[in-house]
């Protein structure tokens, strides 16, 4: 007798083998049989006409804090995702001394713009050591965590506030070796470093002030446990990335590693940026190094208000010069009919509708609910106004405070996107789940990879991208019992329906501690998730069941 | 497998000075000069350090223009 | 300010998608090497260079000495 069996599906196993019409077997948490399944289950699914795949693997993410709360990182699970690696950019939450707490909130607060109730009111900070986090997370995971270890706080452990200071000596470098490898023994997957963070106040995070020196020392230990090494580059700047790349090659052969970087995008003003990069990566892999450059599936998207300096109407000199004025030189000028007919005539002669009309009104802040989610044209259309005349006037009516969205400005040419994530170098990842918590939503890029790229422009057949963020994923990152659809792995299996699982639209949600907001997008089309054999998802609900598990 | 020729950068060492690092990297040349020659093609660093001028063990500094 | 024959000048701006979701400043450096180079400054660091230029527009960049982009950082 089965635990359970999910029945009639086309099973994609993450192998990039052609999808197949058949069962998927589960008992004690592992897949005990693929293929015409004879027998019973306690529990069938019917998955006819819908895709049976591993469940989806998310390897750049800080859901560090949320798990204590939340072990399903929502909504991470729901779009099909069974296993997340925090613990990026040189940051996580172990391990941290009592004392060091407020300097490494500062940090997270600065990536994942998490209300300061996230850290005082939610959970119960109970560890220092790595071993007492992954405790901690451990007691209520509906999904799987594999956590790197943040270079930032093991120097930070180590060195104290000189790790934002100086350069680490002898001594100090063989203590965080030490320390590394209490971590990785208590199930760390491996190390993060950032070359671009920042804490609160502007200062680089610790990991920066770091010479080669100390990361090669650290990249030792990670040769000692075969553990991978996690590295955010800057952004854009292809000379600098190659530099990066080079430097985490040297790493990678020096001692037996697999390194990844992240992000990694594309843009109209940079178009050498990927072709360079990956060129580079192309000749590092060929000499052996392993170099993975982890690529976003979502486009970027900008948002700006009227009440912060922006660069955004920098195409727009009227604009530009009133708006990065003091608010009340700034409102005096926005409530002067004549100067406002000026900037509406700089707009076009539609009244910006083109320049304009695209914009989305986010929420969030006092932009009214009505008009949450609307397009700025639809909202000109209603009150009979031009574009440009409307967006001031939304503005203006609620003290500034109305952020807009200008969709899809960077990394969106899906031609050009698409065989970039095709490519057998590039891991597609770095979602950043868990961060930018009220700047946009970092959820759903897998739905958005098969709606954009498998439906739309026929970049990937189904079991190219399905094996992209499972199989593949796993095989980087080494996680040997999870990625395939295959007799004794973990039974980590996600139901979807492969015409229409996409993202749906980004929202506001207040559900942060202290009510705090963040931008989430649903999922569409993803039916049943299963983590370690256990329905932990299924019919647009979260189920109680709590079989998520720290693994490497 | 020969790797095509890319910008030349280094690292900066413990404490090391721009002057000092300008002097290492391209000693032909008066301090003053060199100085605006690194900086100029390390905008990233220049640019938008805070505090301004802080060098970092961590920091790619080239020690040439692009290649053209 | 005119800028000397041989020092970097910029060449051209143009605003580019921050990963944060901010506007950012992505300039051109044509150097005396006669190579161009791409700079992406953040959306403070960009908008402090069209102060220190005294330009509202994008176009009122071009020409200007790469000093103009550590002014006052
Ligand atoms: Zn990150």
């Amino acid at each position: 007798m089965f635990d359970v069996i999910v029945r009639n599906g086309l099973v994609v196993d993450g192998s990039g083998a052609q999808a197949f019409k058949g069962d998927v077997a589960v008992k004690d948490g592992r897949i005990a049989a693929v293929g015409a399944v004879q027998g019973e289950a306690r529990q069938e699914i019917d998955a006819g006409g819908r895709v049976v795949a591993p469940g989806f693997i998310d390897p750049h993410t800080h859901f560090d804090v949320q798990l204590l709360w939340d072990g399903a990182a929502r909504p991470a699970l729901e779009h099909g995702v069974t296993c997340i690696v925090p613990g990026n950019c040189s940051l996580s939450l172990a391990p941290l001394r009592a004392g060091d707490r407020r300097q490494v909130v500062g940090m997270f607060q600065q990536i994942e713009e998490m209300p300061p109730e996230a850290f005082t009111t939610a959970f119960d900070w109970s560890w220092e050591d790595f071993a007492g986090y992954r405790a901690a997370i451990e007691k209520a995971l509906s999904i799987n965590v594999a956590p790197l270890v943040g270079h930032s706080v093991i120097r930070l452990w180590v060195m104290g506030p000189a790790s934002q200071q100086r350069a680490a000596t002898a001594d100090e470098i063989a203590a965080m070796q030490d320390l590394l490898r209490e971590c990785l023994a208590a199930g760390a997957v491996g190390l993060s470093t950032s070359f671009v963070d920042t804490d609160e106040n502007g200062r680089p995070v610790p990991s920066r002030f770091a010479q080669f020196e100390e990361l090669d020392a650290l990249c030792a230990v990670l040769g000692e446990f075969d553990r991978m090494l996690q590295c955010v580059p800057e952004f854009f700047a292809t000379d600098i990335t190659i530099a990066r790349i080079d430097q985490l090659a040297e790493l990678s052969l020096k001692h037996g590693i697999t390194t990844t970087f992240s992000p990694v995008f594309d843009n109209a003003a940079t178009p050498d940026n990927v072709p360079r990069i990956m060129a580079r990566v192309e000749e590092q892999f060929a000499r052996g190094a392993k170099v993975w450059p982890q690529m976003q599936t979502r486009p970027l998207d900008l948002s700006f208000s009227f009440l912060r300096p922006s660069l955004y109407f920098a195409r727009l000199p009227r604009w530009s010069r009133i708006l990065r004025q003091d608010l009340d030189v700034k409102l005096h000028a926005l409530r002067d009919p004549e100067t406002v007919a000026k900037m509406v005539a700089d707009a076009g002669p539609d009244g910006g509708d083109k320049m304009l009309g695209r914009l989305i009104c986010r929420g969030g802040d006092a932009a009214p609910a009505a008009m949450v989610g609307r397009t700025l044209r639809d909202i000109a259309a209603e009150r009979g106004q031009s574009c440009a005349q409307a967006l001031i006037d939304l503005s203006l009516e609620n003290g500034l405070d109305v952020a807009f969205l200008d969709a899809s400005l960077g990394h969106e040419n899906s031609e050009r996107i698409g065989p970039m994530l095709a490519h057998p170098l590039v891991h597609i990842g770095a979602s950043d789940g868990g961060a930018h918590l009220a700047s946009f939503s970092t959820y759903g890029d897998t739905g958005y990879l098969f709606s954009e790229f498998v439906r739309k422009t026929g970049a990937m057949s189904l079991e190219q991208a399905v094996a992209k963020i499972t199989g593949e994923t796993a095989d980087i990152w080494g996680l040997k019992d999870r990625g395939r659809l295959k007799p004794g792995l973990a039974a980590d299996i996600v139901v979807f329906d492969p015409d229409t699982i996409d993202r749906e639209a980004e929202l506001p949600a207040f559900d942060m501690p202290g009510d705090g907001m963040r931008y989430v997008r649903a999922a569409r089309g993803v039916e049943t998730v299963l983590v370690n054999g256990q329905i932990a998802y299924a019919d647009g609900a979260y189920t109680a069941a709590r079989a998520g598990v720290v693994c490497v | 497998m020969q790797l095509t020729r890319q910008r030349r950068f280094v690292t900066p060492g413990p404490d090391e000075t721009v002057e000092a690092l300008a002097l290492r990297a391209l000693p032909d040349q008066p301090v003053e000069t060199a100085v605006d020659a690194i900086k100029s093609w390390n905008l990233h660093i220049f640019a938008m350090r805070k505090p301004a001028g802080l060098l970092l063990g961590s920091d790619v500094v080239f020690v040439e223009p692009p290649l053209s | 300010m005119t800028p000397r024959a041989d020092e970097p000048v910029i060449v051209s701006a143009d605003l580019v998608a921050g990963h944060d979701g901010s506007t950012e400043l992505l300039v051109r450096l044509r150097h005396p090497n006669g190579a161009e180079g791409p700079v992406v400054l953040d959306e403070e660091t960009g908008l402090r260079l069209m102060k220190n230029c005294g330009a509202a527009g994008l176009g009122e960049l071009v020409g200007q000495s790469w000093r103009r982009i550590v002014e006052g950082s």
